[in-house]
């Protein structure tokens, strides 16, 4: 109990510092004539253009998607994986080793499908 | 007499609270999905308090750290400046948002007041080792859910092959060029 | 409310210390990247403020405290100066759930004329039970400061670079938190403390159900899982974004990658994050594969007995034992980081294609045989 009470502590903290060098670097920093030219985002010297209609490959969100049910499967492995000696110990480490072994074969087929299927090519 | 964990348990209740009602009335959808992947923090520390740490951490993992980090990536790089328009003005869209708080809301009344008894009821057993609750939970896993975890390899081999044969199709822009 | 008020001044002060180490730690590092960059280059590097060169750190605080503010002008403010305020989050938060030492037995004494009743006191911010778990949630949490500096500075080479980034980010997130699985067969728990201690001895392993010993090796985990320890020091330095993976923020194609609209402290604290990064990977990586605080061949033990011979008290000596620990996990740790800046100094960066096809065709594959191979092991290992 007292571990969630340090962790919200620590990331008050933490956050309470950055906001704080935010601060005084700000105040502390000259502070001189703005332009409309000195304000534009860095891009090679190009005029800034609207970043919102930037069409960007739809392998990144692909790949996050991917990212997402392979994640899951990982997830279910962690469990798994603490109790695996135990069980081997008590003598159903087969059976444990047969209920993972057939999910990982579907995360295998997965796998290989998306690498088949030239999902995970970037050109 | 308020003990540190019931000040624990109000801090994230409210931040869940507050992210949450930030998340339907953000204008801007990034920073919808932005307090919503506070929400989800604040769950997984509410989880913890009821000292389901290996759910906590999933929380953590999946919904904080993939799912939503997915949709901010996806709601930055769209042009959403339609959406805006069509989702935050309208009877139709008004209505729909009413329809669906009342839904959930309904639902959340309708659990609790239907399991009142198992809420409201003291914690069974207060079990010190962290370890021992994932080990619990992997026993009736790999026993008794045997099944439904197969079969949740299964579903998400499907989800995987969907999303790359949607990925595949080209309509909208890449439609006139083919 | 006294034992808890106790607790709790405890806890407070634990976190201020962790959070200053973090802190404190980062300009050593950047001076000791900067001098061994110059080392390997065959050049001097900043050795002319202070004595080799340490003030420049200092001078350079200084400097970047007193830089002009910008903000660029379609920026999203609070985005712009959130994002890296968020970055430095989660390397403390992971680095606080990380035993830096055994724990310390403190005898009952009397304080404020009250009696204190015997207290351990752990090395460790916060003990969570489910440790690793923890920590890969947290640093999962990374990819929302990069996303935010990328859409919210509103420039197209921030947002490009956010983007590879967080896609990397998550790519190589998969072969860690894999590679991790393999470590959680052997040991069988999710408790730092636990896992360290079935690393200490010689190298003890089963085989057809019969012990073996190997007297001249630590029973170190990475004689357990070589591929896991590979594959995951990899993956922590795509975490880090350290070179041969800092591809976020490729100057040739990106600029400065997500980072470029920023300046003066703003960086500086992205900077901060990316040690913290590298500092919690090396834990990790001492603690899991290298024995954690452990001295090979020697138990914590041991050295509290040798410290009792000594003379010392039961809190004095159990206090000794710790601080030794400690600098055997430090010196693990630094040997770690230098691993670290020796790799970036030395490694040419990969093409964008490459790199995914690493995580996702190379790394992923052998994670999971790894965990496979593990599995099939422990069960013909412990079978009689």
């Amino acid at each position: 109990m007292n571990a969630l009470f340090a962790v919200i502590l620590l990331a008050i903290i933490i956050i309470t510092f950055g906001v704080f060098l935010l601060v005084v670097s700000g105040r502390l920093g000259p502070k001189r004539q703005h332009s409309a030219v000195k304000d534009m985002p860095y891009e090679s010297g190009l005029p800034g253009t609207d970043t919102k209609d930037t069409k960007v490959s739809v392998k990144f969100y692909l790949t996050a998607i991917l990212f997402i049910i392979f994640d899951i499967e990982i997830v279910f492995m962690y469990p798994w994986a603490v109790t695996y000696l135990d069980s081997v110990k008590a003598g159903a480490g087969i059976y444990l080793l047969g209920a993972m072994g057939v999910f990982i074969l579907l995360f295998v087929i997965g796998l290989i499908w998306e690498i088949k299927s030239k999902a995970l090519e970037w050109d | 007499m308020l003990e540190l964990a019931d000040y624990t348990f109000y801090f994230l209740a409210a931040l869940v609270l507050i992210s949450g009602i930030a998340v339907i009335t953000a204008q801007n959808p990034i920073f919808s999905a932005l307090w919503l992947a506070l929400t989800m923090i604040g769950v997984a520390g509410i989880f913890v308090s009821l000292d389901a740490w290996f759910v906590a951490g999933v929380q953590l993992i999946v919904y904080a750290g993939a799912v939503m980090v997915l949709f901010v990536m996806v709601i930055m790089l769209f042009d959403l400046r339609h959406e805006i328009h069509a989702f935050s003005r309208g009877i139709l869209s008004g209505f729909l948002k009413l329809a669906s708080a009342g839904i959930v809301l309904g639902l959340i009344v309708g659990t609790v007041y239907r399991s009142a008894e198992t809420v409201f009821a003291p914690p069974p057993v207060e079990t010190d080792k962290m370890a021992d609750v994932t080990k619990a939970l992997a026993n009736t896993l790999f026993t008794k859910y045997i099944f439904s975890f197969e079969v949740i390899g299964v579903l998400l081999l499907v989800i995987a092959i969907g999303a790359v044969t949607l990925s595949r199709i080209r309509g909208g822009t890449h439609a006139s060029h083919d | 409310m006294g034992v808890d008020a106790f607790e709790t001044t405890i806890n407070v002060a634990k976190m201020f210390v962790i959070f200053l180490m973090m802190v404190q730690a980062v300009p050593v590092l950047v001076w000791l990247e900067r001098r061994g960059s110059a080392f390997i280059q065959n050049r001097f590097g900043p050795n002319r403020v202070g004595p080799l060169g340490l003030m420049q750190l200092l001078a350079d605080a200084v400097k970047f405290l007193f830089k002009e503010e910008f903000l660029p002008k379609k920026a999203v403010a609070f985005l712009y100066y959130a994002a890296p305020v968020i970055a430095l989050v989660p390397g403390a938060l992971a680095l606080a759930s990380i035993p830096l030492g055994p724990p310390i037995e403190v005898a009952a004494f009397e304080m404020l004329g009250r009696q204190m009743g015997p207290y351990v006191f752990k090395l460790q911010g916060y003990d969570i039970g489910i440790g690793i778990v923890f920590i890969l949630g947290v640093s999962s949490l990374g990819a929302y400061g990069l996303l935010m500096a990328g859409w919210g500075s509103a420039s197209k080479y921030s947002l490009l670079g956010a983007l590879r980034a967080s896609a990397q980010m998550i790519s190589y997130e998969l072969a860690l938190s894999l590679s991790l699985v393999g470590i959680l067969l052997v040991y069988g728990t999710f408790n730092f403390y636990e896992i360290i201690a079935q690393q200490q001895g010689p190298l003890r392993f089963m085989f057809w159900g019969k012990e073996n010993v190997i007297s001249w090796l630590p029973n170190w985990g990475v004689f357990f899982n070589p591929v896991g320890m590979i594959l995951f020091a990899a993956s922590t330095f795509a975490e880090a974004n350290r070179l041969p993976f800092d591809l976020p923020e490729a100057e040739g194609e990106l600029v400065a990658g997500f980072h470029t609209e920023y300046g003066g402290f703003k960086m500086l604290m992205f900077f901060i994050g990316e040690y913290g990064h590298m500092i919690v990977a090396s834990a990790l990586l001492a603690t899991f594969y290298f024995g954690g605080y452990g001295i090979p061949f020697v138990s914590p033990a041991n050295i509290e007995t040798f410290f009792h011979a000594q003379g010392f008290g039961l809190t004095a000596a159990s206090a000794l034992t710790a601080l030794v620990s400690h600098l055997a996990l430090l010196v693990k740790v630094a040997l770690f980081l230098w691993v670290f800046i020796w790799v970036r100094w030395t490694l040419p960066r990969f093409r964008y294609d490459q790199l995914m096809d690493l995580g996702w065709k190379s790394m992923l594959p052998w994670a999971l045989a790894n965990v496979v191979v593990t599995a099939v092991w422990l069960l013909v290992a412990n079978t009689k």
